[in-house]
């Protein structure tokens, strides 16, 4: 008997896309937005864990929040001598500034970002050169001016390879430095704010006094001991920081609380997209709830026809709900292919990864069906109802 | 004597419009035994298809008992009148009131559907009854796609595939031209011979001799029963 219904829902709604495609929207729309926020939120949190992951090393970094030049300028090398030395478990701390510009060479330029930061930068990023080397302590303790380039600056000043001895350009402030390539790096992929290849690299204290006049560190880059606990340093670092400098002078970044902040994003989106889904669902519903009303009194003789051979309200009562449940059951399919392309475009956008959730297709088609069973209940008891003479004698 | 398959005791159907009565049938008192082949006749308006939808469950009565097979039907519910519909009683209408969407065959099957046969017996026994009624190379067709003696065909079919022991027809030949309706009369004979009780309205005086019993309504009441 079911196929039989199944059936005949099918064949009307073959008969009338435009009205049937109509009644869906609104459960298309809302099944779309919540396979959307499942999917862009699984892969939001997927992506950010990779990020993690590929980064290989939990860093923490810690940057000046403040316009007030006396307390910018604590942020200082001192600082981060003390942080060391004061805060166990901080193995390495790399001060880094940083500014955009044009790089020169010959009649190549690169528009990029000069990057002044510490000899040590390299070995703790886990970073590798790819021909010649980062610069060493000397280099920095001399205020020498050598620079190592990231991999896409690489390919755009020396499309044919080499580069290392040669000298470029940094432009600052309308005058040009000449500095010594001395190494290139591999290709890195970036994690979190740090984008590696775009970087040229030159020392920091070249950056601070020969390049540049500034008198505070951008931001520092730590790097826990071998088991530390990151986030019991990062508080460490935040008491620390409040006793030297005052709460609310500074920010202490960790990659938890940049995941934190992603998926606050995401939730945020995630709560948009939950209330469009809940209204368009409510919508919906009461759309199944018209089309069925209007399916019944059209076939008001076609009820009573199977009244007089025998239906009992019960078969009546199945057929409409079967009927219903149908229609919300192809909706829910469109909706859930809507959702898929749109949460990959999402994803697409946002730049991560797509982990699709595949079982929330099932459970999404199952909620669509028991929409057309709670909004087709109504119409459906109506035609069960109906007296099988004046359901034959409407016209 | 046997039991009466059909009874109608004191049957009353009152419809009210306002301050006005309609005394659709009014008090009327019948035994059709098995096998009995009536005739109903009677003027436009004297109540006749009131009492073959009373006959038929389809309708409930203002006042009075109906019994069919001796059971009393005011006593059943909803879904007992529509076993009672589905399994006892076969009707047949002037407008032969067959599912449009559905072909003659789906058409056949839908009773037994709704008496829970499997779907290997339903197509056996409605391809059968299609032979019997002799349209069985029409069972693919939808109804709008044949002519109005064959769409009776296929209702009269509908109402024997599940074999009930009661058929009742409102007008069957009221559709249809002469020869056509004669070939549905012979039909109900060759029905009525296979043990089938079968009452009939007709305007047809030709067609009620052909009957053995006449029942003559007016104004809601029996005036002859012969
Ligand atoms: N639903 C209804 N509401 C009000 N009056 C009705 C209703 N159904 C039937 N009637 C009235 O009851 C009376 C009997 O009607 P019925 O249809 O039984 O007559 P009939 O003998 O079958 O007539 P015909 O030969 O024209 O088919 C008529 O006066 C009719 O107007
Ligand atoms: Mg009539």
């Amino acid at each position: 008997m079911f196929t039989e219904f199944i059936k005949l829902a099918l064949q009307s709604m073959v008969t009338s896309k435009l009205r049937t495609l109509l009644s869906l929207l609104g459960i298309v729309i809302g099944v779309a937005s919540v396979i959307t926020i499942v999917n862009l939120g699984e892969s939001a949190s997927k992506s950010i864990q990779a990020d993690i992951a590929a980064a290989g090393v939990e860093t923490i970094s810690v940057s000046p929040r403040t316009r007030d030049r006396e307390v910018r300028r604590t942020f200082d090398l001192e600082m981060a001598d003390r942080i060391r030395s004061e805060i166990p478990g901080v193995y390495r701390i790399i001060p880094t500034h940083q500014f955009n510009t044009t790089v020169r060479f010959q009649n190549r330029t690169y528009d990029g970002t000069v990057m002044g930061v510490s000899d040590e930068y390299a070995e703790t990023m886990d970073y590798q050169a790819a021909e010649g080397a980062f610069f060493s302590d000397m280099d920095n303790e001399e205020f020498r001016q050598v620079a190592v380039l990231g991999s896409l600056a690489a390919e755009d000043l020396f499309p044919d390879g080499g580069g290392v001895g040669e000298y470029i350009r940094i432009m600052r402030g309308g005058t040009a430095r000449t500095f010594r390539v001395a190494g290139i790096m591999e290709e890195k992929s970036s994690s979190f704010n740090i984008q590696f290849n775009q970087n040229v690299y030159i020392p920091y204290n070249t950056y601070a006094n020969r390049v540049t006049s500034i008198d505070f560190v951008r931001s520092y880059l730590i790097r826990t001991e071998e088991g530390a606990d990151v986030l019991a340093v990062a508080d460490e670092i935040d008491e620390f920081l409040e006793r030297v400098v005052g709460s609310g002078h500074y920010y202490i970044f960790t990659p938890s609380t940049i995941a934190d902040m992603a998926s606050s994003i995401t939730n945020t989106l995630s709560m948009v997209l939950a209330s469009i889904a809940a209204i368009s669902l409510l919508v919906g519903g009461i759309g199944i709830m018209n089309i069925m009303l209007v399916s019944v009194a059209e076939r008001t003789t076609e009820i009573g026809i199977r009244k007089a051979i025998g239906a009992s309200p019960r078969r009546i009562l199945t057929q409409f709900l079967i009927e219903a449940v149908t229609l919300t059951l192809v909706g829910g399919i469109l909706g859930i292919a809507a959702g898929i392309g749109l949460s990959s475009a999402a994803v697409r956008f946002f730049d991560w990864s797509f982990y699709p959730m595949v079982n929330i297709y099932f459970l999404a088609a199952g909620f669509s069906m028991a929409v057309g069973g709670f909004f087709g209940l109504y119409p459906a008891v109506k035609a069960a109802k109906l007296d099988p003479i004046e359901a034959l004698n409407y016209e | 004597m046997e039991p009466a398959v059909i009874a109608l005791e004191s049957i009353r159907k009152y419809y009210y419009m306002g301050d006005f009565v309609i005394k659709a049938v009014d008090d009327v008192t019948m035994r059709i035994a098995r096998g009995e082949y009536t005739a109903v006749m009677g003027p436009s308006g004297s109540g006749k298809s009131t009492v073959m939808h009373l006959i038929g469950c389809l309708d409930s009565p203002s006042e009075g008992t109906i019994y069919i097979e001796g059971e009393d039907t005011s006593e059943l519910d909803e879904e007992d009148l529509a076993y009672l519909r589905n399994a006892k009683i076969g009707f047949v209408f002037q407008q032969f009131n067959l599912l449009m969407k559905l072909n003659a065959l789906d058409n056949v099957m839908t009773p037994l559907m709704y008496a829970g046969y499997p779907l290997r017996e339903r197509r056996a026994l409605a391809e059968h009854t299609l032979e019997l009624v002799g349209l069985r190379d029409r069972m693919k067709h939808r109804p709008n796609e044949l002519s109005g003696g064959q769409k009776q065909r296929i209702a009269i079919a509908r109402a024997l595939v599940n074999d009930p022991s009661i058929i009742l027809a409102d007008e069957p030949t009221g559709a249809l031209d002469t020869v056509t309706g004669e070939q549905i009369m012979d039909l109900f004979e060759d029905i009525n011979s296979r043990g089938k009780t079968v009452i009939m309205v007709t305007h047809d005086p030709e067609v009620s001799s052909r009957c053995r019993r006449t029942i003559h309504l007016r104004d809601g009441k029996i005036v002859e029963d012969s």
